[in-house]
């Protein structure tokens, strides 16, 4: 441990081993999967709607490459004797590149089993000076909603959760009616697209003074939250959300990477990220959701004009040129050249 | 010429545990974002301080302690809660807990059975039972049980609206400001008073380093000025100035200089995990010129800084006007 660090165990952060203590299907495709220190170390305390980084081993260890996924703790986060994961079963389409393999790896552990997790780390905090909190969620978007509902609860807090699902594919919510018995809190639910719409509508508009509102769940979904909410006069400040998933993106065209410090050049060919494309060349760039969402991957760009389709960087940022992140941005046009500063 | 030191002691206590301001090469000091990481042991020329993040202060913990609980006792409104930052006060008060059980083994135990604690300070002679979370458990909110237990004055920031804002504090040793006034405001808010400070960009520096404050690291940071007061007292908040506010002009007019106090203020930066907070805890100690003149490293260092220093800044600090005899008296040769 380093001096300048913590003293005591349960404020570690860094790469170190959990072990699986219980396995359980929520629904046929949401695993719920439960970690202890394995001396019986209290863990770390985190934030309402932290993520664990999993250390994945798609493909399993001989010959698999490793990953590191982020998962949503499902927990209050005060003082946890153990780290509560729901895992969404993501079978990778042909063709994707593997970019969903970690799931399936999540699905293969077994009571017993030990893995590499790091952190917790917070992007999805409530205000703590809300009055009341409007949590949204959408399918497996449940999870962080679900560890806001419960430290609201636990803190004497008032919330209300709307929750939109499939019939038969609801993880957590028999956990979510049985904290709408708890006083504070409440539960709505919605089993459609036109339902959730509604309800959405309906309840933005009817909240009291002071209330922040809180959403995960799949792109159409958020879109959806911050379209009702602005029609009702809500500000950006107060409609915080988490994405899990961006949109689809189409496989960009061909560009070409120029590696500054080794002055060697690294084709990107179209459905190839610039990530993927070093990574191939023996340049490890961390990474973590590859989607242009959490922003780990962001890589200094000296020259070169770029295409930035990652939902992180401010407008402010993009037009300064002088990063990208490399799991989904690339070079402006077809046979560009862009240095990286690596 | 001899440069015999004045010291008729050796040196002992507390002047041999001062967090000593400057670093040794140090001839002039502007306002930096000063930051250092923590608990990382420090020579001085009279001794070492910064093992722990909690300096207890020897044999004076006691007293300094009393201070504290009168000053707590008599006047409520040194202890301002904003709402929503009870859970960083019990994030507080976890933290530190485990840290002086930790630190300071032969004197302070913490027991845990999940959020059920026990906490024993034999030194003040503390033994408390209370259940995380639950306020009727302990006699005090969690930020006052702390602040009644450890020397520092306790400050949490938390972001709103982008901002830092200070939301939550128990201060007690104030340096002429108050935390009544304070409390809720922004990090900009609380510093356009220093000069330089904002204008040069150091606060927004400084509060992008507490924005980022990495999760698994604490850093502290070292500030001085020379005390309100011309003696130990800890506590020259402005609730207090009727009690200090004419020490100083009085020791001017008596040009009683040995009196006169370095105040020392060392700060702690922890981001607390499990809401998000961020201390500003401020320890502050007090050295006079009487006991820096016999060492004679700081002496003269001392010497140098205040005259050095620009008259908007001196001001600031409280000593322009008096800096230059005071400095005079700390630098003549002592006649034995």
């Amino acid at each position: 441990m380093t001096s300048a660090g913590h003293l005591h165990p349960s404020y570690d952060v860094s790469p170190r081993r959990l072990m699986v203590v219980e396995v359980r299907d929520l629904t046929p495709e949401v695993r719920h999967v439960v970690l202890v220190d394995p001396h019986g170390t209290a863990l770390t305390p985190h934030e309402p709607g932290a993520h664990l980084v999993v250390t994945t081993t798609p493909g399993g260890l001989a010959g698999g490459t490793t990953k590191r996924n982020a998962y949503s703790l499902t927990g209050d986060g005060v003082v946890p004797r153990q780290y509560a994961i729901s895992v969404l079963r993501k079978d990778a389409p042909t063709g994707s590149g593997d970019e969903s393999g970690g799931s399936v790896w999540m699905h293969g552990l077994g009571v017993g089993d030990v893995i590499e997790v790091e952190g917790p780390r917070s992007s999805f905090a409530p205000r703590h000076d809300q009055r009341h909190c409007l949590l949204v969620a959408g399918g497996i978007g449940v999870t962080p909603v679900l560890s806001h509902a419960r430290a609201a609860a636990r803190w004497g807090g008032s919330v209300e959760v709307l929750y939109s699902y499939r019939p038969g594919h609801a993880a957590h919510l028999d956990d979510l009616r049985a904290l709408a018995e708890t006083p504070g809190v409440s539960l709505r639910e919605a089993v459609t697209v036109d339902e959730t719409l509604a309800l959405l509508r309906d309840r933005l508009a009817d909240q009291p003074l002071g209330t922040h509102a809180y959403a995960c769940g799949p792109p159409a979904l958020l879109e959806a939250y911050l379209v009702a909410g602005r029609a009702v006069g809500w500000i950006d400040e107060r409609l915080h959300l988490e994405r899990f998933s961006a949109p689809a993106l189409d496989p960009g065209s061909p560009f070409s990477a120029l590696i500054v410090s080794s002055g060697r050049r690294v084709d990107v060919a179209p459905g190839t990220s610039l990530l993927a494309a070093l990574h191939d060349a023996g340049v490890v760039v961390p990474s973590l959701c590859r989607q242009g969402v959490c922003g780990e991957c962001v890589v200094p760009v000296r020259s070169g004009e770029l295409e930035h389709r990652d939902l992180v960087l401010s407008d402010v940022e993009r037009r300064a040129g002088d990063r990208m992140l490399s799991c989904v941005s690339r070079g402006a046009r077809s046979g560009a050249l862009i240095e990286v500063d690596l | 010429m001899s440069l015999a030191a004045p010291a008729v002691r050796p040196l002992a206590g507390p002047t041999t545990r001062l967090p000593w301001p400057f670093p040794d090469d140090l001839e002039s000091f502007r306002y930096s974002v000063n930051v250092e990481p923590a608990r990382v042991l420090r020579p001085t020329a009279a001794g070492e301080w910064g093992a722990h993040i909690v300096d207890l202060g020897g044999e004076e913990y006691g007293a300094t302690m009393a201070d504290r609980r009168r000053i707590l006792d008599a006047d409520p409104h040194r202890v301002r809660i904003l709402p929503g930052m009870l859970p960083a006060c019990w994030d507080l008060l976890l933290y530190y807990l485990r840290d002086l059980a930790i630190s300071f083994p032969h004197i302070m135990e913490l027991h845990e059975d999940e959020d059920r604690l026990h906490w024993r300070n034999h030194a003040l002679g503390t033994d408390q039972s209370f259940v995380l979370g639950d306020a009727a458990s302990l006699p005090y909110d969690p930020m006052t049980f702390l602040g009644r237990e450890i020397p520092d004055d306790l400050l949490l920031v938390k972001e709103r609206d982008g901002q830092l804002c200070f939301d939550a504090g128990l201060v007690t040793f104030a340096a002429a400001w108050s935390v009544s006034f304070d409390v809720g405001m922004t990090m900009d808010e609380i510093h356009n008073p220093v000069p330089r400070l904002t204008k040069e960009g150091i606060t927004s520096r400084a509060e992008q380093f507490l924005r980022r404050l990495p999760a698994d690291q604490v850093y502290r940071r070292v500030n001085w000025t020379l005390s309100a007061s011309g003696s130990r007292k800890l506590d020259v908040s402005l609730e207090e100035l009727p009690a200090w506010g004419t020490d100083i002009p009085a020791l001017v007019r008596d040009e009683d200089w040995g009196r006169l106090q370095l105040r020392i203020e060392v700060e702690h930066f922890v981001r607390l995990p499990m809401t998000g907070a961020v201390t500003f805890n401020i320890r502050t100690h007090m050295t006079s010129l009487d006991e820096i003149r016999r060492v004679p490293a700081w002496r003269d260092q001392l010497a140098r800084v205040v005259l050095e220093l620009p008259e908007d800044l001196a001001t600031y600090k409280g000593f322009a006007d008096y800096r230059e005899p005071a400095m005079a008296w700390l630098t003549a040769e002592v006649v034995a």
